[in-house]
């Protein structure tokens, strides 16, 4: 029989020894004991002692040198404050500026003024960025060489001036409210015989200037007093956002709309403009127009209200009615209406006029007694001396903070003008357009550099003292005007002697610089009103196009008339309405859209490259590209000024937008209108950057809540029992909304509990806020490349949402639109989604209920932020602030303008209390905790307890409370039931209390007041029952009318 | 021959031709011990071309920032996070071939689960690049390990969901790793001993941890493997369970939904085995292995491509019924107005057509047979699997709570597409690598199906069957003390 052999492996076939050993172990368990274990962890220890030495490399020593004689005021990490004013284009706005180690790092306003009350603008706000802006000229220039001393300066000029007998000397500045500088401006003219002093305003108010001069004899502007109007009617007026003293008229417009939950009542505010501004969007009720027709609708109304005049009948029913309703509502409120017209148009002021004295309102809620003086220039005159120029018959010109060659609808005249000057000196801040033409630069300080006043109204001073030593070799503007009339003080000595001699003491003076503001109120007066200018005005006003394109130029909230155009928080705040940044663009209506064939649908909104058109006006051309919104006139295409400056205004500004200065119009006033525009579409498209890029809520009532006065009146409990619902359904058990919905244990909050309220009644929409966040917290500028691709950081942004209605035949109704805006923040959640997704803890929970953000521990998973229902996480994409490890490696990958945020003088106002974070880092905001723990340190310092706010103390007041103008915003300790945030939760606002996405259970601690609209159209989501009853009334009425018929 | 061994003659062979053992061997070990041809040069080098230019992309994103991709402050996770899920599910398909497989005695398994396995280290590599390299902060990627420190001590935080992920994946991974190396070692040493050089023999002698095939290794093998086996099988179904817990755990509308796990596990498996069949079909024609990879194993597969697809489908019919039935404002939105229709609905719809619908298709024998058909079958699958994870995160992300902060479109930029490619590139250089280095057919495995259920062996059953029974059993009954012996060598 064949032996059959199975094997595995030769050693088996053949028996070797090797093999014979091993199969003897094969069962042996034992381990090898020689196994080298202790070496092993002497391998280990030593290699991990090697590598944390080689790890561990030098870390640089950086010195730093004490004061060697301190001075008494500074003590280094505590800021000092001091009143001051800020200036620009004529605005004067009380302020306090807060300087850390002797840097200007943030700008208040100052509560003592009664005309502002604290309140600010993103423009002041903003302010203390141009300080150190880098465009700023860092010496005087003469024929653009630097000039080494001020003396050498003074000479050329002096030779100069010499020269140009009996030629013109002319000092082109803008309004200029300041009572020491006009009278440094006095003697400077009295040196040169003949001398003229034109003042220029590039967004003019010489129309309403020039109608009061035939009304009431005097060329001025009288106090608004829109607090006082029960209804106000707004012409074109932007007078929230833009239109002569915003801050004051928005402070006293929220005044107005409070709502008392006892007794529910606040103004009606009705608007007609062709482009849907700021202060339209804030309207009750609002109606459209083409600005040709401004004068007819002013009329109309005037006809309505009584007047005695035939006015040229209007086209649109729609409009008519709105008349209709105006009319009747300040017939029903008398003396307490209020109608401002935004026109440059003598015409349309006179009948503004007309229907103020008709209504009663003069007296009452406008103020003779008190003037204000932001806007004194003069068109004609500014258009004559342009001629004079191009005559060859000026034969100097000094320019101070005016820029025609930007600004003057006629750049190239006055260009040519300026060459045949033979002695031309700007006193701007920067080579700007007009600067480098003229043969002599010698800059200003900046407001926060100087000594100087300002009288914004008559008897309402307010000082301007430096708060840092000029940072170039600047001089004070008056000072150059005193030495060139012979006078060598300098003009902060003079401003004392001027000052001290009428105060009397030195304690009077020492308490009015401190305290910034002296106010001597006069008491009120009506004016004496003559009406003959008014009949022969209205004898022309005819009823104005009714066909073409229409083109209306507007100053943007923040960029104004393009000034600030070179401050990137300025240019990347959103726009209140657009929420665009970085550009200028052509607004136009749905209508005009759907003409050029630009369908608004989901691409479009999604895609940030926006179609392009072309405009053509006369002989003028641009293209733009568009953004469609709704509540535009059907015909009007508005466009902002302010953008398209030249490339040395500074890395921010150039390059941005277009100039559309030139199509400005000069009929007596300048004209900010264009009829007879045609508007093309062209294959290109151009990216614009906007932060928001659905507009409506669609219906999510979890989110905001709106009402109708009347619906709130009819129910005031609406909101109240929908919150109580969500407690039956949610919290059926205890009544515990808040301990039962959820599985983790509640946070004790054993001190204070902070807590936010903002009443979306107040809140304009203006964007204060935002810029204040910005300058507060460090927040970075990320340029335009980056917002396009939704990267911008803002901490604290305002949602504006669109609401429109849907007629009977299914067609949305544009033009019946509501506007609101809500200022979205962190809202530090209770039970918050954030806090538990970070994988490293780096968002926490803190024991006074702020949701807390720990930058070094954070990874940048940007989980957090994607669970955030509210969105408000920011991440840091890129190296902003230049506070990386890798040094300075964001060269070509950011824009400019954020390399010019990270520039060694710019970061000097950054605010050392807050970390500036590095890039792949999680912010958002903290409640602005470094003022939190600054208040309770002084509290803990003077032994007593915090104070936030009950009895109007205050220790602590967030960045976006104190800025913003209308006091919507209230912060607290919500554990103090005395605190104001306390009262409005509780008791004061009950009914109008909600908390955005409630539903979610992640208990926010900020709340909103439900925004409220005085009007008889729909507001907000009405519920199913109550829209088919409304709708069934609405049927009733209209066979009534029919029937009337 | 013993009966407990019979198998129906209507079962195909696992292995055809009539293989004996050193063919087996030969076939499996023969292209590792030749030069390369060319084209396994030029897959092997534009592979490191996808993996060189992965490696500048993500150079890019750590040196400037995650702003270097496209994701925003609405969209906070885009293609990253996209593809982790992506290629964490195709790495489910290797552990579930080799475990849940080996634990329900499914001898088809054998055949491929080497590759699989392999499979799933390389695409398990892939997508831990993902959670780490989309961190803001790389370099502080440690902070989510629970290392005793002097900062508190401060740990991270167990309630996160990422935190459970890096537990989940570093497991996964680890005993993915050790099992696939564990079978691999009875290979290992064959190609040792085959050796004809001295540092092949030297190398895969270090390789083959010093394997001698002595019973006790064996022992230790098998125990080890059964081990492993019951470790991973609850380790297929908790990864993407914990992956899927990322979204479901969030208040995101569209993440935010409790059928998410075996919606995910069903999905992974889903894609795992496309990506097998992927490979596979490529394999077994290039390196002639059409015997060992047999229309039967691709059948096998396709079918739990059809089962996984169908249960896929189920899950998104119920997801759109869930949000229905809700009356969740929210919800209803995002899964009617902005999933299905909406700027992304393409992709939504795209998912569908080749995750559900197309998948049906293999209700045809005839097509689940033909091999073209399944190439491109599973190509489309796994385009489909990606679209799902993407219209999960992106399409959930890109329109939720405030209607203020929905976001622009979202394209990835060249880097972010970039990042993608190199894990490609990372893949397939692993796999080339691989497949010239490493026995891609478990030959020991092959080895002891070979006898119970190769051709040859059916072969012999044929004539066994023919046979009457009464002889049939006096010939089991003569031959009954032999066959354990043979039992024995088998192993």
């Amino acid at each position: 029989m064949k032996q059959k052999k199975y094997w595995q492996s030769f050693g088996e076939l053949k028996s070797s020894e090797n093999y014979q050993e091993r199969v003897q172990d094969e069962f042996n368990e034992l381990l090898d004991a020689t196994s080298p274990r202790r070496d092993f962890l002497k391998y280990l220890g030593f290699s991990t002692a090697a590598a944390a030495a080689a790890a561990s490399c030098e870390m640089p020593v950086k010195k730093s040198i004490p004061y060697l004689n301190k001075p008494d005021t500074i003590i280094p990490g505590v800021a000092n404050y001091y009143a001051t004013t800020y200036t620009l284009d004529g605005d004067a706005v009380p302020v306090v500026a807060k300087v850390r180690d002797g840097r200007p790092i943030k700008i208040e306003g100052n509560d003592l003024s009664s005309i502002t009350k604290g309140g600010t603008s993103a423009r002041v706000q903003a302010s203390v960025l141009g300080l150190y802006d880098t465009a700023r000229l860092r010496f005087p220039l003469a024929n653009g060489k630097e000039v080494s001393t001020f003396d050498a300066f003074d000479k050329m000029v002096a030779e100069g001036m010499s020269g140009i007998a009996g030629k013109q000397v002319v000092l082109l500045t803008e309004t200029i409210s300041s009572p020491t500088t006009k009278s440094v401006i006095a003697s400077f003219l009295a040196k040169y015989p003949g001398a003229r002093h034109i003042q220029y305003d590039a967004l003019s108010a010489s129309g309403l200037l020039n109608a009061n001069q035939a009304s009431f004899g005097k060329r001025a502007i009288p106090s608004y007093q829109f607090d006082k109007a029960k209804t106000i009617v707004g012409l074109e007026a932007d007078f929230l956002g833009t239109w002569l003293s915003p801050v004051e008229y928005a402070r006293q417009y929220a005044a107005g709309r409070k709502i008392d939950q006892k007794n529910p009542a606040m103004s009606k505010h009705i608007q007609f403009e062709g482009m849907l501004s700021l202060t339209g969007a804030n309207a009750d009720d609002r109606f459209v127009h083409r600005p040709s027709e401004a004068a007819a609708v002013a009329l109309n109304l005037y006809a309505a209200i009584g007047g005695s005049v035939s006015a040229p009948a209007l086209s649109d029913d729609r409009l008519k009615k709105g008349i209709k309703l105006a009319a009747d509502a300040l017939k029903a409120s008398g003396s307490a209406s209020l109608v401002v017209s935004g026109s440059n148009d003598v015409t349309v002021q006179l009948i503004v006029n007309a229907i103020n004295q008709q209504l009663g309102a003069y007296g009452n809620t406008i103020d003779w007694g008190t003037t204000l003086n932001t806007r004194q220039g003069d068109d004609a005159a500014m258009v004559q001396l342009v001629k004079d120029m191009n005559d060859g018959a000026v034969g100097a010109l000094l320019i101070h903070g005016v820029n025609p060659v930007y600004d003057y609808f006629d750049a190239k005249k006055f260009e040519s003008g300026l060459a045949k000057v033979a002695v031309s000196v700007s006193f701007n801040d920067r080579e700007d357009e007009t600067s480098v033409l003229c043969k002599f630069q010698i800059a200003d300080h900046h407001f926060l550099e100087s000594w100087g006043d300002a009288e914004m109204k008559s008897g309402y001073l307010s000082f301007i003292q430096p708060t840092i030593a000029p940072l170039f070799k600047t001089r004070a503007f008056q000072t150059s005007l005193l030495k060139w009339s012979g006078n060598d003080t300098s003009y902060g000595d003079y401003f004392k002697q001027y000052w001290s001699s009428k105060f009397g003491s030195q304690d009077a003076w020492d308490k009015a610089l401190r305290d910034g503001v002296v106010e001597t109120p006069a008491s009120t007066s009506a004016g004496s009103y003559s009406g003959s200018a008014f009949a022969s005005a209205a004898s022309t006003v005819t009823a104005g196009k009714n066909s073409g394109k229409e083109i209306v130029l507007y100053s943007k909230v923040a960029l104004g008339a393009g000034k600030e155009a070179n401050n990137p928080w300025l240019q990347e705040m959103p726009d209140p309405i657009t929420k665009a940044t970085w550009d200028n663009y052509a607004v136009i209506s749905f209508a005009t859209a759907k003409e050029l064939g630009i369908a608004v649908d989901d691409n479009y909104e999604v895609e940030v490259k926006k179609p392009v058109v072309k405009i053509t006006v006369g002989k003028n051309e641009l293209t733009l590209p568009v953004l469609v919104v709704p509540g535009m006139h059907k015909d009007v295409i508005a466009i902002a000024v302010g953008y398209g400056r030249s490339e040395k205004t500074g890395k921010a500004a150039a390059n941005v937008g277009q100039n559309v200065f030139n199509l400005v119009s000069f009929n007596n006033t300048f004209s900010y209108s264009v009829a007879n525009a045609a508007v093309e579409k062209t294959k290109e498209t151009f990216k614009l950057a906007y932060t928001q890029t659905h507009n409506q809520y669609e219906g999510r009532d979890e989110v905001i809540r709106e009402f109708a006065l009347n619906e709130f009146k009819k129910n005031p409990t609406i909101l109240k029992d929908k919150r109580d619902e969500l407690v039956e359904t949610f919290a059926k058990e205890t009544g515990d909304y808040r301990a039962e919905g959820t599985l983790y244990p509640n946070h004790p909050y054993p001190g204070a509990k902070w807590g936010m309220s903002i009443d979306l009644n107040s809140c304009i929409g203006c964007g204060a806020c935002t810029v204040a966040c910005t300058s507060e917290n460090n927040v970075a500028v990320v340029g335009k490349s980056e917002v396009l691709r939704s990267h911008e950081m803002h901490w604290l942004r305002i949602d504006r949402y669109y609401a429109t209605y849907r007629d009977e035949s299914g067609n949305d109704n544009l033009d019946d639109l509501n506007v609101v805006f809500m200022p979205m923040l962190c809202q530090h959640c209770d039970n918050a989604p954030c806090e538990n997704v970070c994988p490293v803890n780096a968002t926490n929970h803190s024991s006074e209920g702020l949701n807390q953000m720990t930058y070094n521990r954070c990874i940048g998973t940007r989980y957090c932020a994607n669970n955030c229902p509210y969105k408000v996480r920011r991440f840091n994409w890129a190296d902003y602030y230049g506070a990386d490890s890798f040094p300075d490696n964001q060269r070509g990958k950011l824009d400019d303008s954020v390399m010019m945020m990270n520039e060694d003088l710019t970061r000097m106002v950054l605010n050392p209390d807050v970390t500036v974070r590095s890039r792949g880092v999680i912010e958002k905001c903290s409640f602005c905790v470094q003022r939190l723990q600054e208040g309770k340190l002084k509290a803990k310092k003077e032994n007593r307890p915090l104070e936030t706010g009950a009895d109007g103390k205050w220790d602590i007041k967030t960045a976006c409370q104190q800025a913003c103008p209308t006091n919507a915003i209230v912060f607290g300790n919500v554990n103090d039931k005395n605190s104001p945030v306390s009262k409005i939760r509780n008791e004061e606002q009950t009914n109008r209390l909600f908390y955005s996405l409630e539903q979610l259970h992640v208990l926010p601690s900020v709340s909103y007041l439900a925004k409220i609209r005085n009007t008889d159209r729909q507001v907000g989501i009405v519920e199913e029952e109550h829209a088919a009853e409304a709708e069934h009334a609405e049927h009733k009425e209209e066979k009534k009318e029919a029937a009337a018929h | 021959m013993s009966l407990t061994k019979y198998e129906s003659q209507l079962r195909e062979p696992l292995v055809n031709g009539n293989k004996t053992y050193g063919q087996v061997t030969n076939d499996i070990v023969h292209t590792i011990e030749v030069k390369p041809t060319r084209l396994w040069y030029i897959g092997f080098y534009v592979s490191v071309a996808f993996l060189l230019f992965g490696v500048y992309s993500v150079y890019r994103e750590v040196t400037y920032g995650i702003g270097q991709w496209n994701v925003n402050r609405t969209i906070g996770w885009g293609w990253d996070i996209t593809n982790f899920v992506w290629w964490v599910g195709i790495g489910h398909a290797g552990t579930l071939i080799s475990a849940i497989l080996l634990l329900f005695r499914q001898g088809w398994r054998t055949g491929v689960n080497r590759a699989a396995e392999a499979m799933t280290i390389f695409a398990v590599m892939c997508a831990g690049q993902f959670p780490i390299f989309h961190m803001g902060r790389v370099w502080m990627a440690f902070f989510t390990l629970p290392y005793p420190n002097t900062r508190g001590p401060l740990w991270p935080n167990f309630n996160s969901p990422l935190l459970w992920d890096v537990f989940a994946i570093s497991t996964y991974f680890t005993v993915s790793l050790l099992f696939w190396y564990s079978g691999l070692l009875p290979d290992l040493a064959t190609v040792r001993d085959r050796a004809k050089t001295k540092l092949r023999k030297h190398l895969y002698g270090l390789a083959s941890f010093g394997w001698s095939g002595s019973t006790k290794h064996w022992q230790r093998h098998e125990s080890l493997s059964l081990v492993l086996a019951g470790l991973s099988t609850p380790l297929v179904l908790s990864v993407h369970t914990i992956v899927s817990f990322d979204f479901a755990t969030s208040v995101v509308p569209g993440w935010h939904t409790t059928i998410f796990p075996p919606y995910f596990v069903a999905g992974a498996i889903f894609s795992g085995f496309a990506m097998v069949q992927t490979l596979m079909l490529i394999t077994r024609k290039v390196m002639n292995l059409q015997d060992y990879i047999t229309l039967g194993h691709i059948e096998a597969m396709n079918k739990v491509i059809v089962l996984t697809g169908s249960i896929v489908g189920c899950a998104y019919l119920t997801e759109l019924f869930m949000a229905w039935y809700s009356m969740v404002p929210f919800e209803q939105d995002i899964f009617f107005k902005y999933r299905i229709a909406g700027p992304y609905g393409w992709s939504y719809w795209l998912m569908m057509t080749c995750n559900v619908i197309s998948p049906q298709l293999f209700w045809f024998r005839k097509l689940r047979r033909n091999v073209t058909f399944t190439f491109i079958m599973s190509i489309v699958v796994n385009i489909g699997m990606w679209f799902e994870r993407f219209v999960i995160i992106v399409s959930s992300l890109y329109r939720d709570y405030l209607p203020s902060s929905w976001s622009v479109y979202y394209r990835p930029t060249i880097w972010e597409v970039g990042f993608y490619l190199g894990t490609f590139g990372l893949f397939f250089t692993c796999y080339f690598l691989f497949s010239k280095y490493f026995p891609v057919i478990a030959i020991a495995e092959i080895k002891h199906v070979l006898k119970t259920t190769g051709e040859s062996f059916k072969n012999e059953m044929t004539a066994l069957e023919q046979k009457e029974a009464d002889s049939f059993y006096d010939e089991m009954h003569h031959d009954h003390h032999e066959e354990g012996n043979v039992k024995v060598a088998h192993h």
